[in-house]
C-alpha cells in the first residue's frame, strides 16, 4: 500500500478497541559485572504529555507478567559462520517460549491469552541494524503465523516502523503472507512527513533549543491498533547504552526523536520511558519478544558491517519491558567488556569524541555521546516494568 | 513611469530579462507575464502584452543583493536535519520595507526568492537561472491568482534597529526560529519584550551568539504566548498577518523537499480556514481544533510555499 494512501486511510478510519499466570521457577542470576545501581534524576528536563487516551486494558505495559522473563537460548538458531538462521529451530524456540511464559499447554493456546480475532495487531520490529541485525524475518514470519492460527485475519495484521526506506531494504514481504500490511510513517529519516503521526497525541519538550518541540505518536498506533508486539534486538546504542524492548517501542512510534540526543547530550534518560507510557501505545504494547538470535555489540543501533556482530542466539520473551532491558544491559556490557570495549556506563568525558560517528565505529572505547543506560530504570520509575535484577525471574529453557 | 514601476513591483516580484522579443514564447511557455527589461525594451513588450518594467543594469547592480534563499550545510554550526542553516532574507526586507532589493538567484531557488519577496512585500527583481523560467512562472501566476489581503503584520516583540550587522543577526536568528518580531526605532509600549542590543539586558556580548540570544528572547517571551508555532519542520518561515476576525499566514519552506501534515499552532481562535498551497492549489486544513485562545491545522501538503486564510 502506498504510504500517503495508507496515511489517509488512517486518518479517517475511527478509534479502535488478560491473560494468565506464569508458571516459571524462579531463579535468582548471578550476572558478572551487575549493572551499576543509579538513583533517578533530578534536574531534568520537562516532558508535557498530551493524549486524550486514557488505559484500556491492564495487560498492556508491564503487563500480566511483571519481572518475569523467559529466555530461550540454542547454539543451532544461528549458523555462526553465515549468520543465516535455522528456520525450524526458531520456531521451537518461539512456541517453547511462549507456553512457558503463559503456562498454556499448547503454542496456539499461548497465543489466544493475548489475541483473538477481532485484534488488530501491529508488530513493530527493528529495521535500524539493517542488514545484519534487523527482527530476525524467521521471528517474525512465525509471529504472523501464530497470529493467523488464532483466527487475526492477514488484514488486521501491521507490521510497522517509522521509515519506508528501512522497510524496503530490509524486505520482509517475500517472507510473509500475501495481504498483511507493511507500513511506514515516513518516506526516510528527514523530518518531512507528519501526516503519518497523531496531531493530537504527543510530547512535547524542549530539549536543545529546537523549536519543533512535539514527538507525535503514529496514526497507526493510536487509530488502528488494538495490540501490539514489540520484536527489538540485542543491540548497543550510542546515546541510551542499549536499545531493546523501551527504545525500540517508543523511538519507533514516535515522530521527531532524534532530536533528544546531539552534540553529546543524550535526553533519552527520560524521554524514553516517558514516550513508551504514553497511552494508548503504553495499554496496547501486550508483548514483548526481544530477537537475541543476533546482536550488536557497539557502534549501534547500526550493523552495516559485522564488525560488532555477535550471536547471543537467543529469544526473550514476557511482558515487561523493563525486565527484558534490564538484562539486556548486561549481556551488552558483558560483552563489550569481554572484547575490552568501554563500559555503557562510562560518562568520562576523555571517551567523547562528540558528533564523531566515524572514531566510533573505528574503536569501541570511543563514544560520540554520553549514553544513558538509565533511561531503563527511570521507566521502572514509570511503572513500566521491573528494574530490580533480584526481582526479576528468569526461566531458562534450551533448544 | 515611476509610479507604473511602483504598482508593478507592489504586485509581486518580476524577473530580470535582457533577452529580445524573439524570446517572447519562451516566457509565454514559462507563463511569465511581469518582466523587468532594459529601458528601451519596455515599450515593444508592452506591446506583445507583457507586464514590462524598465530597470538599467546599473539600477540593478544598485539595488540591495539579496542572497539565494534555501539551506545549506554548517559544519559545526549546524546539521542538515536536525537543525538546517536557512538562508532567508524576510528579515532584511521587514528592517527595510522599503528599499529596492534584487536577486541574484541560482538554480532551483527562483520560486523560492519570488515568494519570499512576495511575503514580505520587496520591490524585488529576481535575476534567475533559465532553467527555473517555469517554476518561476508558475510562483508568480500562484501569487497573481490569491486573494487580496491587506492585513496588518503580527509582532510578538520589538528589537530596535539601531542598524548594526550584530542586531541585523539578531534579527535573522529571530525570524529563522519564527519569533515574529518588528522592527522599531525606538522602544514600542504595546510589546512587553522590547529588544535593544547594546543595553544592559541585551549585551552586544550577549547577541554575538545570535542562536543563544533567539533562545533567551524565546524563553522570555515564552513558548505559549507564541503568536506562531511551526511543527512537523525546522525549515519553514512564517509570516503572519492579521486584522480582528481574519488572518493570513504565509509559509516558505526552505528545505527543498515537500513537507506533509505540517502542524501549526496559531494564537487566536478561528473556526474556518482555506489553503492556497503552490503547485496543490486551493486545499482544506486538517484536524483543525480550537482550543486556549489557540487555532491548530495541519497543512495537507507544502511545497515551496502556501497562504493560510484564516476566519
Amino acid at each position: 500500500m502506498h504510504r500517503r494512501a495508507f496515511v489517509r486511510l488512517l486518518a479517517a478510519a475511527a478509534s479502535a478497541k488478560a491473560a494468565a499466570s506464569l508458571d516459571v521457577a524462579a531463579e535468582a542470576r548471578s550476572r558478572v559485572p551487575p549493572a551499576r545501581p543509579t538513583q533517578i534524576r533530578t534536574g531534568l528536563p520537562s516532558l508535557r504529555v498530551v493524549s486524550s487516551y486514557a488505559p484500556v486494558r491492564s495487560d498492556g505495559m508491564p503487563g500480566p507478567y511483571p519481572g518475569q522473563v523467559v529466555a530461550v537460548k540454542s547454539d543451532r538458531s544461528v549458523d555462526i559462520s553465515t549468520g543465516q538462521a535455522n528456520n525450524e529451530v526458531v520456531r521451537e524456540m518461539m512456541a517453547r517460549g511462549m507456553r512457558a511464559l503463559t503456562g498454556a499447554g499448547t503454542t496456539r493456546e499461548a497465543w489466544r491469552r493475548f489475541f483473538d480475532p477481532a485484534d488488530v495487531v501491529g508488530i513493530k520490529v527493528n529495521c535500524g541494524g539493517y542488514p545484519h541485525c534487523v527482527s530476525a524475518y524467521e521471528i517474525v514470519a512465525e509471529t504472523v503465523r501464530q497470529l493467523r492460527d488464532v483466527g487475526v485475519p492477514l488484514s488486521q495484521i501491521y507490521l510497522y516502523e517509522r521509515f519506508q526506506n528501512q522497510l524496503d531494504e530490509t524486505n520482509y514481504a517475500p517472507h510473509l503472507p500475501d495481504g498483511l500490511q507493511i507500513v511506514a510513517a515516513e518516506r526516510a529519516n528527514r523530518n518531512t512527513d507528519n501526516s503519518g503521526y497523531d496531531p493530537a497525541t504527543y510530547l512535547d519538550a524542549n530539549l536543545f533549543g529546537e523549536d519543533d518541540t512535539r514527538s507525535n505518536m503514529m496514526r497507526l498506533v493510536s487509530k488502528r491498533l488494538t495490540k501490539i508486539i514489540n520484536i527489538p534486538n540485542m543491540k548497543d546504542h550510542g546515546a541510551t547504552g542499549v536499545t531493546g524492548c523501551l527504545k525500540n517501542i517508543a523511538y519507533g512510534s514516535f515522530s521527531n526523536v532524534a532530536r533528544t540526543h546531539q552534540r553529546g547530550k543524550s535526553h533519552t534518560y527520560s524521554v524514553v520511558g516517558t514516550l513508551a507510557s504514553i497511552e494508548p501505545l503504553r495499554s496496547r504494547t501486550v508483548l514483548q519478544i526481544m530477537d537475541g538470535l543476533r546482536g550488536v555489540w557497539h557502534a549501534g543501533p547500526f550493523a552495516r558491517t559485522t564488525k560488532y556482530v555477535f550471536y547471543p542466539r537467543q529469544i526473550m520473551f514476557g511482558t515487561d519491558p523493563v525486565a527484558i532491558d534490564r538484562l539486556l544491559l548486561d549481556i551488552i556490557e558483558n560483552k563489550r567488556r569481554e572484547q575490552g570495549a568501554l563500559s555503557i556506563w562510562d560518562r568520562s568525558p576523555g571517551s567523547l569524541k562528540m558528533d564523531d560517528s566515524r572514531a566510533r565505529d573505528a574503536d569501541p572505547n570511543v563514544n560520540i555521546i554520553i549514553r544513558e543506560p538509565g533511561h531503563i530504570e527511570y521507566a521502572s520509575s514509570l511503572g513500566l516494568g521491573v528494574y530490580d535484577l533480584a526481582k526479576i525471574r528468569v526461566r531458562d529453557i534450551t533448544v | 513611469m515611476t509610479s507604473l514601476l511602483v504598482v508593478l513591483l507592489a504586485a509581486g516580484p518580476c524577473v530580470y530579462w535582457t533577452q529580445g522579443l524573439e524570446s517572447r514564447p519562451t516566457l509565454e511557455a514559462a507563463g511569465v507575464t511581469r518582466i523587468c527589461v532594459a529601458p528601451g525594451q519596455v515599450e515593444t513588450w508592452r506591446a506583445a502584452g507583457f507586464a514590462a518594467v524598465p530597470i538599467t543594469e546599473t539600477e540593478f547592480a544598485s539595488r540591495e543583493a539579496l542572497p539565494g534563499p534555501g539551506v545549506m550545510g554548517r559544519a559545526g554550526v549546524a546539521s542538515p536535519t536536525r537543525s538546517p542553516w536557512i538562508v532567508a532574507s524576510g528579515w532584511r526586507i521587514a528592517r527595510t520595507p522599503a528599499a529596492k532589493y534584487a536577486y541574484t538567484v541560482p538554480a532551483g531557488k527562483a520560486a523560492l526568492a519570488a515568494a519570499e519577496a512576495f511575503t514580505y512585500g520587496a520591490d524585488a527583481v529576481l535575476k534567475i537561472d533559465p532553467a527555473d523560467l517555469a517554476s518561476a512562472g508558475a510562483m508568480l501566476a500562484f501569487i497573481e491568482g490569491l486573494p487580496a489581503a491587506d492585513l496588518p503584520t503580527i509582532a510578538d516583540l520589538a528589537v530596535v534597529d539601531d542598524g548594526s550587522a550584530i542586531t541585523g543577526e539578531v534579527m535573522n536568528l529571530l525570524a529563522r526560529r519564527n519569533l515574529l518580531f518588528q522592527a522599531v526605532k525606538a522602544p514600542v509600549t504595546r510589546y512587553r519584550l522590547n529588544i535593544t542590543v547594546g543595553s544592559a539586558e541585551y549585551s552586544r556580548e550577549a547577541a554575538s551568539d545570535p542562536s543563544a540570544f533567539a533562545q533567551k528572547v524565546r524563553s522570555q517571551l515564552t513558548d505559549e504566548q507564541r503568536s506562531l508555532r511551526v511543527y512537523g519542520s525546522e525549515v519553514v518561515i512564517g509570516r503572519l498577518t492579521a486584522d480582528a476576525g481574519h488572518a493570513r499566514l504565509h509559509l516558505l519552506n526552505y528545505g527543498g523537499r515537500e513537507i506533509e501534515g505540517l502542524r501549526i499552532r496559531v494564537r487566536g481562535s478561528y473556526r474556518a480556514g482555506t489553503a492556497h498551497v503552490a503547485g496543490a492549489g486551493r486545499l482544506s486544513l486538517e484536524d483543525q481544533v480550537v482550543a486556549e485562545g489557540a487555532t491548530e491545522f495541519s497543512l495537507p501538503r507544502l511545497g515551496t510555499y502556501a497562504v493560510i486564510d484564516l476566519r
